[in-house]
């Protein structure tokens, strides 16, 4: 029964990275890269990694659906055009593995 | 029913799951070469593609054997998800899986009638040193647990710990095949670049699909097993974590490595395996 959550999780990772792939060459036309942080694209990194891995904080949302939403999320910035989505990405990871170690080891 | 729902679903995580840990694995090579490398995505959507591309054949291509080799390639390693994942079957069968592998680089070389294919053909016999890891791999496992039985060899592991750590070298034996089987590979001699794709070189359309397909069905296996045979119990995130920092290591080291030559090659692999099977039984005699 597990490996059925595991395969929508990967498919929507897969879907959300398709569809990042998508927006980001509609949105970036230029033949260059920007290195600025897009705004958008690091709410988006944010509240995926936070809710892929501190999906036990919302509880107004079940994990099976918290999860699936997180990774479509993450896989939307993750997925954007190459040099695209890099460092909001990061930027999301860290904020969430430190909420997390937070949380878990009991620091506050 | 429920058994075919299980080989079904296993199949289609293998492959995606295959497909992005190859994807991520060229994108970690990208960026050890300062490139910024294509998405993780792009190996699964090369993949797809083929399936949609127009199909040709080599008027020198010997036909049963062209076609009939890539289905046999597909069939043995969705037989390797029915034996690990599924099943936790025996080792013996993923050794005899490995050498199937084998047998299919080489005639997928010989039937396509293309000089490249033939050549790889030939170094898809020496590159049978890629199995002796495996084999001598199994022989220390069987040693030490008692059984080829992979579910055998997890509750071994539950109860006396990691195997990583009684057979240490078992372990580098089985990375090195890990590392044979990777893209560019320093031991990917019957995928070199001087002879442009080996024995894929003219398997266009769908039998290159099946191909890929294939490869990304492997690479997930090969990780798997890696990880469950050395690592124990491990859970979901356990073998996520693997899988990525496996692939991570094996960009990195095939970005920095050039390709050896076949004898260089072959040689290496077995005197890796010389060492480590030596090496391993002392540890054992020792302990």
């Amino acid at each position: 029964m597990e490996t059925i959550f595991y395969m929508v999780y990967i498919l929507v990772f897969i879907i959300g990275s398709i569809a990042g792939l998508l927006l980001s060459y509609k949105k970036h036309m230029e033949p260059f890269i920007i290195s600025e942080i897009d705004i958008l694209y690091l709410v988006l990194a944010i509240i995926g990694w936070f809710l892929f891995i501190n999906f036990a904080l919302v509880q107004f949302i079940p994990a099976f659906i918290a999860i699936p939403i997180g990774l479509f999320l993450i896989g939307l910035v993750i997925g954007a055009r190459p040099g695209y989505g890099r460092k909001e990405t990061v930027i999301g990871a860290l904020i969430s593995i430190i909420v997390w170690l937070v949380l878990h080891f009991g620091l506050i | 029913m429920y058994l075919m729902a299980d080989i079904l679903i296993n199949v289609i995580l293998a492959f995606l799951a295959g497909s992005l840990l190859l994807g991520f694995h060229r994108k970690v090579m990208a960026r050890i070469q300062l490139r910024p490398g294509p998405p993780i995505i792009q190996y699964l959507l090369h993949s797809l593609k083929f399936f949609f591309k127009e199909s040709s054949f080599p008027k020198t291509a010997s036909m049963p054997f062209y076609i009939g080799i890539v289905v046999i390639l597909a069939g043995i390693w969705v037989t390797a998800v029915i034996v690990g994942p599924v099943t936790k079957g025996s080792l013996m069968i993923i050794f005899g899986i490995y050498a199937i592998h084998k047998i299919v680089e080489h005639n997928s070389g010989s039937s396509s009638g293309s000089p490249y294919g033939k050549v790889s053909c030939v170094r898809a016999v020496f590159s049978a040193a890629g199995e002796l890891p495996l084999f001598a791999c199994i022989a220390i496992i069987y040693f030490v647990t008692g059984s080829m039985n992979i579910a055998d060899i997890i509750a071994y592991q539950s109860v006396h710990g990691p195997l990583i750590y009684t057979a240490p070298l078992a372990c580098v034996m089985f990375f090195t095949l890990i590392l044979t089987k990777s893209p560019y590979s320093p031991f990917a001699i019957t995928k070199g670049k001087d002879i442009i794709s080996g024995f894929e070189t003219e398997h266009y359309g769908f039998l290159r699909g099946f191909i890929m397909l294939s490869e990304s069905v492997a690479w997930y296996i090969l990780l798997w097993l890696f990880l469950t045979i050395f690592f124990g119990p491990i859970g979901i995130i356990g073998y996520v974590v693997g899988m990525i920092i496996i692939t991570a290591i094996t960009a990195f080291i095939n970005a920095t490595t050039p390709m050896l030559n076949p004898n260089h090659s072959v040689m290496a692999q077995f005197t890796i395996t010389l060492v480590c099977l030596v090496g391993s039984i002392i540890i054992l005699l020792i302990l």
